[in-house]
């Protein structure tokens, strides 16, 4: 292989784009400079093009094993790849719960059949029932470093403490999805003014922000590191805020769909709006971003949720909770706050693809002399639009279907293999 | 000067363990006599009053004490009145028209023994209060080292299992860090406190210190209402004594002690049981000879 | 205090008891158990002098601490040692072996400790110093020396091994 990709500006974590060319030989970063293209090298027009590292998403739904019909390991990588993301963890709540190193080992399998690199985390508590610790030990063997029972909190503190106790000696790290399970009710929407006209039993931002601080003041016990996944509230960032200040070895992350909408949007119970932790209000979407910017937050995941168009068709409180992201998180996230100004493309770079990456103990992916090749040509002069065509993931589940953003995932090279070209 | 009673070896100094380890060694050798009684203890009532069950300790002592030539008593909790709701302090009151010379108690409250001896003028022995103490365990497994190891000073003995709920743990390390003796403590985040003993987490770390025996303790998953470790087979490939890790200790030549019941397949495979250095029978051995030493050296106050 | 037996005095009786225990053999087969403490040195050394005379001999030492009758008494049990009979009891003719015969209790703890090893064919006693005052019908077979004294006397004999030289003296309580 030997690619030359000229005219194009390139963007690192640190800086904001900067022109240069980049020449791949065989899977590895030759140059990264203005330069004449070399001689035969295949060259790629990337005039008003953005190049980046791959994108890394810490939190996706692959729905294998149990519930192949919404979406599969492999349909799910697809995805990825189609949205400029050479590399995901899975999150355990399939059918069976990935909680033991059986499982592990069998979608660990199947990932490997992937184009990109697929991780996963595994169960704090057998079959997430929050009743028996998992088989950690059995897990790490296996390659699992992020522990999490995500789609429920483990209500016992106890068992919780223990867990964490257990585990940080096995050099792993927890993840919490924050919801207190007598509070939650319905799970369908926040308490506030539009569940209030739809009728529906809304969920406070204080079910969230209760187990927050309860994870957190445990892991800061215990001396484990504990990563909040999806938070919805300005209360949240605050929290995380303030333990971050205080040293507590606490990260966190949030995802597009927090920063872009809010309650308001479900509008005639559109359930392409339904989600948990649910949208909440304009100041939250504002304390979300704020908290991106300032680096609160550690990292963006979609939390991609795939589920079918007859389950979402069902009446808005029996409708599964979810989105699909991976195809269009980064070009929605372009279109929404790059494109005017709230943030730059080093903000993406960091914490869409460096910091989910050294979370999972990585290499970070860097456009760089001497690096292996793991990056993406992003266009943001052209236009995407989100049709189940467009889309790779099984399920099409979003609020973007069939919508027109700005900005396209051109070119997605990994290794020596260029595993996507538009 | 004689103590009334036994209740932890923390309250003990250095001389008085080692005088007791030394007065446990003519009670061994009485038992390879035809007769193995004496009449020390002539006369003497002895009480057991066991609130937790318990086969071993319970035999133990009593044995202990048939053989200083005492009579014994059991008396048989879960049928009495306690469990009628009669506390512990009437009990006592009631037993002390029976006149006992020596209350052996074991109980699943810490600190029951010591509130016992405090009400009576009987020596009372504690046979195992709690997470508490387990003072004749820790005897007995000083004499069963100090056999091995005559120079336990400077000696390492690391104690691996779950710490946090083990009376034992808490005795045994105590007697050997009096004795001189190192040690260390090893198990899952969860089940090891912090405090004064080097703390391993990881089985191959606490091996690399290099401990001359090593002290398995009983994991128990009943004892757990929300658990502190995933299973007993995670234990058991994480933590446990597996034949793999027994090749090694074999080749280092350390020994090997459980104060028992010891969980087959758990802290231990079948295979440890038949290892040279493996000193469980020996500890159960020595255990009467502690406990006749203990007898002996005690003074009741009963008159 | 006064220096009743000098070393001299000691070696003597120790000398007088092993001849005497060597005219009564009747085969030169000799079995001495000397009771702990300060016993178990008389039997050593008359030990060491009847192999001299060429006597088959073999030794026992005894510690009767659990057999004694006044543990009620005292304010801690007496200190264990252990004892050591590597030979069969049964049967044999054993001679018990004790440095001051006095009220005869000892011996009758001693006699209840041999009888726990077996059933000898008889017992003997052989003291170094007997100093009268019995309390109990015991009487010695051996006697290195017969001493008076007062039933409050304090007798303190002292050996080499045991005790750094050998003596006794006597304290007379007024």
């Amino acid at each position: 292989m030997n690619l030359f990709l000229k005219g194009g500006d390139v963007a690192t974590e640190d800086n904001a784009p900067t022109r240069a060319d980049v020449w791949i030989v065989d899977g590895t970063i030759k140059a990264v400079s203005v330069m004449d293209a070399p001689e035969g090298a295949r060259v790629i027009d990337c005039a008003g093009a953005v190049i980046m590292p791959g994108m890394f998403d810490a939190h996706v739904h692959f729905r294998e094993p149990g519930q192949e019909q919404k979406e599969t390991i492999l349909d799910g990588s697809e995805a990825a790849i189609n949205g400029g993301i050479t590399g995901v963890v899975m999150m355990p709540n399939t059918a069976p719960s990935i909680d033991s190193a059986a499982v592990v080992n069998r979608v660990m399998e199947i990932g490997r059949k992937c184009r990109i690199p697929i991780l996963t985390s595994g169960c704090i508590t057998v079959g997430r029932e929050g009743r028996e610790m998992a088989p950690i030990a059995g897990m790490k063997d296996a390659g699992v470093l992020m522990l999490t029972d995500d789609g429920d909190a483990v209500p016992n503190a106890a068992l919780l403490k223990r867990a964490m106790e257990y585990g940080k000696e096995f050099d792993m790290f927890f993840a919490s999805h924050c919801e207190d399970p007598q509070l939650a009710g319905l799970r369908a929407l926040n308490e506030g003014p539009v569940s209030y006209r739809l009728g529906i039993q809304g969920t406070p931002a204080l079910a969230e922000e209760i187990c927050m601080d309860r994870d957190i003041r445990i892991a800061h016990a215990t001396g484990a590191h504990l990563h909040i996944q999806h938070v919805s509230s300005k209360i949240g960032m605050e929290t995380i805020r303030w333990w971050k200040e205080k040293g507590a070895h606490v990260t966190a992350e949030v995802a597009p769909h927090h920063l872009m909408f809010r309650a308001e949007d479900i509008g005639d119970y559109d359930t392409h709006y339904k989600m948990n932790p649910p949208l909440r209000t304009a100041e939250d979407n504002a304390a979300l971003l704020e908290g991106l910017k300032e680096g609160v937050f550690d990292l963006i995941a979609t939390d991609h949720a795939p589920h079918t168009e007859f389950e979402k068709s069902q009446a808005f409180v029996d409708a599964p909770n979810g989105l699909v992201g991976l195809d269009h998180a980064l070009i929605s996230l372009y279109d929404r706050f790059v494109a005017n100004g709230d943030f730059g493309w080093e903000l993406l770079v960091k914490r869409y693809s460096a910091e989910p990456r050294r979370m999972m103990r990585l290499d970070v992916a860097e456009v760089a002399e001497g690096k292996p090749a793991d990056l993406i040509v992003f266009d943001p002069n052209k236009a995407t639009t989100v049709s189940k065509e467009f889309m790779k993931s099984k399920s099409s589940n979003t609020p973007f279907l069939d919508k027109t953003v700005k900005g396209s995932v051109e070119m997605v090279v990994l290794g020596d293999e260029i595993l996507l070209e538009r | 000067m004689a103590r009334k009673d036994f209740l932890d070896i923390v309250s003990l100094d250095r001389e008085e363990i080692i005088h007791l380890l030394d007065q446990a060694k003519p009670f061994k050798d009485l038992f390879t006599r035809s007769v193995k009684k004496v009449p020390a203890l002539n006369g003497k009532t002895v009480l057991m009053l066991f609130y937790e069950p318990s086969t071993r300790t319970l035999s133990s002592f009593e044995v202990a004490a048939k053989r200083l030539s005492a009579d014994v008593t059991i008396f048989d909790v879960p049928h009495s009145s306690v469990t009628k709701g009669e506390s512990v302090r009437d009990t006592i009151d009631t037993l002390q028209a029976m006149r006992a010379d020596y209350i052996v108690v074991r109980h699943r409250l810490s600190g029951q023994p010591a509130a016992i001896a405090r009400q009576t003028g009987a020596s009372v022995i504690n046979a195992g209060d709690g997470a508490h103490a387990h003072p004749t365990q820790a005897l007995l497994d000083a004499f069963t080292l100090r056999e091995v190891h005559p120079e336990l000073p400077g000696k390492k003995v690391l104690i691996m299992g779950d710490i946090l709920h083990s009376r034992v743990a808490r005795s045994t390390s105590t007697i050997l860090d009096k004795l001189g003796v190192e040690v260390a403590y090893c198990g899952p985040g969860s089940l090891v406190p912090h405090t004064r003993f080097k703390r391993f987490t990881n089985y191959d770390e606490a091996m690399k210190w290099g401990p001359d025996a090593v002290y398995l303790l009983r994991v128990q998953k009943e004892r757990q209402e929300a658990s502190f470790y995933p299973s007993d087979r995670e234990y058991h490939s994480v933590f446990g004594v597996t034949q793999e890790r027994l090749k090694r200790i074999s080749e280092e030549g350390i020994y090997v002690m459980h104060p028992g019941p010891i969980n087959r397949g758990v802290e231990l495979c079948d295979d440890v049981l038949d290892y040279e250095r493996c000193l469980i029978s020996q500890q159960v051995e020595n255990g009467i000879a502690a406990r006749m030493s203990v007898l002996y050296g005690l003074k009741p106050q009963t008159s | 205090m006064s220096l009743a037996l000098d070393p001299q005095a000691i070696s003597t009786a120790v000398s007088r008891l092993a001849d005497s225990i060597y005219e009564a053999s009747v085969d030169g087969n000799i079995d001495l158990v000397g009771i702990r403490s300060r016993g178990d040195e008389v039997a050593e050394r008359v030990f060491c002098l009847l192999k001299e005379k060429g006597a088959n001999v073999r030794l026992g030492v005894l510690d009767i601490s659990l057999y004694r009758d006044d543990f009620e008494h005292l304010h801690e049990n007496p200190k264990l040692q252990s004892s050591e009979i590597d030979f069969p009891v049964d049967n044999s003719h054993i001679i018990l072996v004790d440095d001051v015969l006095f009220t005869g209790r000892t011996i009758r703890a001693a006699l209840d400790a041999l009888f726990d090893y077996g059933r000898p064919g008889s017992v003997q006693l052989a003291v170094l110093i007997d100093r009268g005052h019995r309390e109990l019908p015991v009487a010695p077979n051996y006697v290195g020396k017969i001493l008076e004294t007062n039933r409050l006397d304090h007798v303190l004999v002292r050996l080499k091994n045991t005790d750094g030289e050998d003596a006794l003296e006597i304290t007379s309580k007024k």
